[in-house]
């Protein structure tokens, strides 16, 4: 077992960073938009890593992740955020046995087995509907910041119904609602509900097994959570940062192996 | 060039490929034969082709094309003609090739099939198969016959067999008066005899690859299926598929396995992606995976046998795997994965083909839940390969070999 390790997950949206040492505490982590170039942000990633942790990366051992994951050129191994995101929650929560990860552009339900390995999954990734990507079109559409999003949808009283589960129908259904003159938290709401029905269902068919874990950006969104929440039935566990459980995960695996 | 050498390398060629190759061109050459001297009639792969051979009638088959089409990896173009035209990107692959080819000859493999003089649908299979040969009938004026074979659950009922056998007596009446050509019981014993011993080759060779490392992997077998499905009945392919049993006899017995170094075993479910059939399954080899069986190769084994000959016809045509119900299918599955001990499978969902792909979810649930093997399903098409995104699934795959390290 090497004393560091580090995970790089390039995201489709963002890209993140993790360096841990042996007891699996995190020295160093680091987060940035993933841009045009994979490349140039595992530069960054790695230049961050090493000024803030004051340590020589070289000889350090790397696991890349995610969807750019094959092209990182220093990586020993890449791994599918699938395992990784698994590992990773497994090392920071050894109970919980459905994790949903929401990114930017896709979300995946996995079951995690008792030792931490992914034993069934499933994947949207052909879809933005049921991703990050619905709620900053659905924010654009009514014309506040993303972060404000989830905030505005927590005041409604009465949520407006989005039933069109495809993210450009739903947009023209937003733009109905305002049209109609609709409290924008309560389309701000339906948003999420909607956005929640998409996810819950992708996680039936995995099969609902308590504890649930969420993570990705999303996962920092309140509304999204107290939707999902309710569309599940079951209470949520929310990791510390829940957009770097895929890194996490990866250097996990640069220190222990895949089958460590 | 690099990249094909390396293949070979983990993937070990069958000598009996080029017996293959020879009398696929032979049936194309009688194919077009048959259709100079009038006498030829496109079927579905799931017809009973036992009667229109035993009556003298030549016979192609536009499925079979439409792997072509995709292995030449022309299906986009194809296809295109077909869209060009009305008919929906939604619609069969095979299908959309087909009336592609039948629109722009000139601009296909092989020109097209050979013209028919007939078209012999069995919706056994599918019912898309009726509206895509009424489409040819337009083009080419062929005239068509429907072999109706309602879907099964369970055992067939009595009457469902009375009516089915009725078909088969309208076909007989049909090759008839189109072919001007008579069934003798002595013929279509004959023939008979023929396709179950080919049959009987074709499974033993199947069944072979329950040995660890199995001797062929899934294009293997893909590729060899060629035969039985388009020439069952004919003398000319029982030496190739005794050569090939032969072949995988010795394989087995020197323990040589079709790849290199076999690690993981799985199941592939639904036809496969004939544009990419080689880089998929030889990418795979080279990560020491190996798929000892699949849901479709196995679909052409049952032999026509018995006092009363039809009787055995109304069976086995009733009773393929995509006429009966999802029970069948998950049973199969998990026989298969029993069998041929298998550690996971892969199901292909197919875009062109609901009939195949429709309840594959619950399918891999159920049978995860009764075997305990983990499996994954991926997406895209046999022949078109716009929907066939290798990123994702890329990604499905690495998944769940991670499971088995
Ligand atoms: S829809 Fe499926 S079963 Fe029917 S012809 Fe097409 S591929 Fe074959």
């Amino acid at each position: 077992m090497g004393k560091y390790g580090i995970g790089i997950d390039i995201g489709s949206t963002t890209a993140k960073g993790v360096l841990l040492d042996n007891t699996l505490k995190i020295i160093s982590d680091f987060i940035m938009p993933t841009g045009a170039s994979g490349s140039r942000a595992v530069e960054k990633i790695m230049d961050e890593i090493a000024s803030s942790s004051k340590l020589k990366l070289k000889g350090i051992p790397i696991i890349s992740t995610g969807y750019g994951r094959t092209r990182v050129e220093n990586a020993e191994q890449s791994v599918t955020e699938i395992t990784c995101h698994s590992v990773g929650i497994h090392s920071l929560n050894p109970d919980i046995r459905l994790l949903i990860d929401v990114g930017g552009q896709d979300s995946k339900v996995i079951r995690i087995g008792q030792d931490g390995r992914p034993v069934d999954f499933e994947l949207n990734d052909k879809c933005s509907a049921g991703t990050g990507r619905f709620l900053e079109v659905m924010a654009g559409v009514l014309g506040v910041s993303i972060d404000e999003l989830g905030p505005l949808a927590l005041k409604s009283l009465s949520p407006a119904t989005i039933s069109s589960t495809c993210t450009v129908f739903a947009e023209s259904e937003v733009v109905g609602h305002i049209g109609a003159g609709k409290d924008p938290a309560d389309i701000a709401a339906g948003v999420h509900a909607s956005m929640a029905a998409k996810i819950a269902s992708l996680s039936k068919r995995v099969g609902t097994v308590r504890p649930v874990c969420i993570t990705g950006g999303v996962a920092l969104n309140p509304a999204f959570r107290y939707y999902i929440s309710k569309q599940l039935g079951t209470e949520l566990w929310i990791p510390e940062k829940p957009q770097f459980t895929g890194a996490l995960g990866a250097a996990v695996i640069a220190i222990r192996g895949l089958s460590g | 060039m690099t990249e094909t050498k390396k293949e070979e390398k983990v993937y070990r060629q069958l000598e009996s490929n080029t017996l293959l190759q020879q009398i696929m061109f032979q049936y194309m050459l009688e194919g077009h034969q048959a259709s100079e001297e009038k006498h030829l009639a496109w079927v579905t792969s799931g017809f009973p082709v036992e009667i229109p051979v035993a009556m003298g009638v030549g016979v192609s088959y536009p499925e079979q094309y439409g792997a072509v089409v995709g292995s030449q990896k022309v299906g986009p173009e194809l296809c295109g003609y077909a869209e060009e035209i009305g008919y929906s990107q939604e619609l069969c692959s095979y299908a959309r090739s087909s009336i592609g080819s039948v629109e722009k000859p000139s601009e296909s493999p092989m020109e097209g099939l050979p013209t028919p003089q007939a078209l012999l649908a069995c919706n056994n299979i599918c019912g898309t198969v009726l509206r895509w040969y009424d489409a040819v009938s337009e083009q080419t004026g062929a005239p068509v016959f429907l072999l109706d074979t309602p879907p099964i659950d369970g055992e067939q009922p009595e009457h469902h067999k009375e009516y089915v056998r009725r078909g088969i007596d309208r076909l007989v009446d049909f090759l008839g008066r189109t072919f001007n050509a008579t069934l003798t019981e002595k013929r279509m014993r004959e023939v008979a005899a023929l396709s179950s011993k080919a049959i009987h080759l074709w499974t033993s060779s199947l069944a072979a690859c329950k040995n660890t490392p199995s001797p062929l992997n899934c294009a293997d077998r893909f590729l060899a299926m060629a035969p039985v499905v388009s020439m069952r009945g004919t003398d000319l392919i029982i030496d190739f598929y005794q050569t090939l049993l032969d072949e995988v006899e010795s394989r087995v017995k020197n323990s040589i396995g079709a790849i290199r170094d076999e690690k993981i075993r799985l199941l592939w479910d639904n036809i496969p992606p004939w544009h990419a059939i080689f880089r998929f399954f030889n990418g795979l080899a080279k990560r020491g995976v190996v798929f000892p069986a699949d849901t479709y190769t196995h679909a052409w084994s049952g032999a026509i046998e018995g006092d009363d000959l039809y009787e055995s016809v109304v069976s086995i045509y009733s009773n393929v795997y995509l006429n009966k119900g999802l029970d069948a299918k998950v049973d199969k599955m998990c026989e298969l994965i029993e069998d041929y001990n298998l550690d996971g499978f892969l199901m292909f969902s197919v875009r062109s083909c609901k009939r195949y792909s429709l309840g594959q979810l619950i399918s891999k649930e159920l049978v995860t839940e009764r075997t305990g093997v983990p499996g994954v399903i991926i997406e895209g098409d046999m022949v078109d390969s716009r929907v066939f995104n290798e990123a994702q699934i890329q990604t499905r795959i690495d998944a769940l070999l991670e499971m088995f390290i």
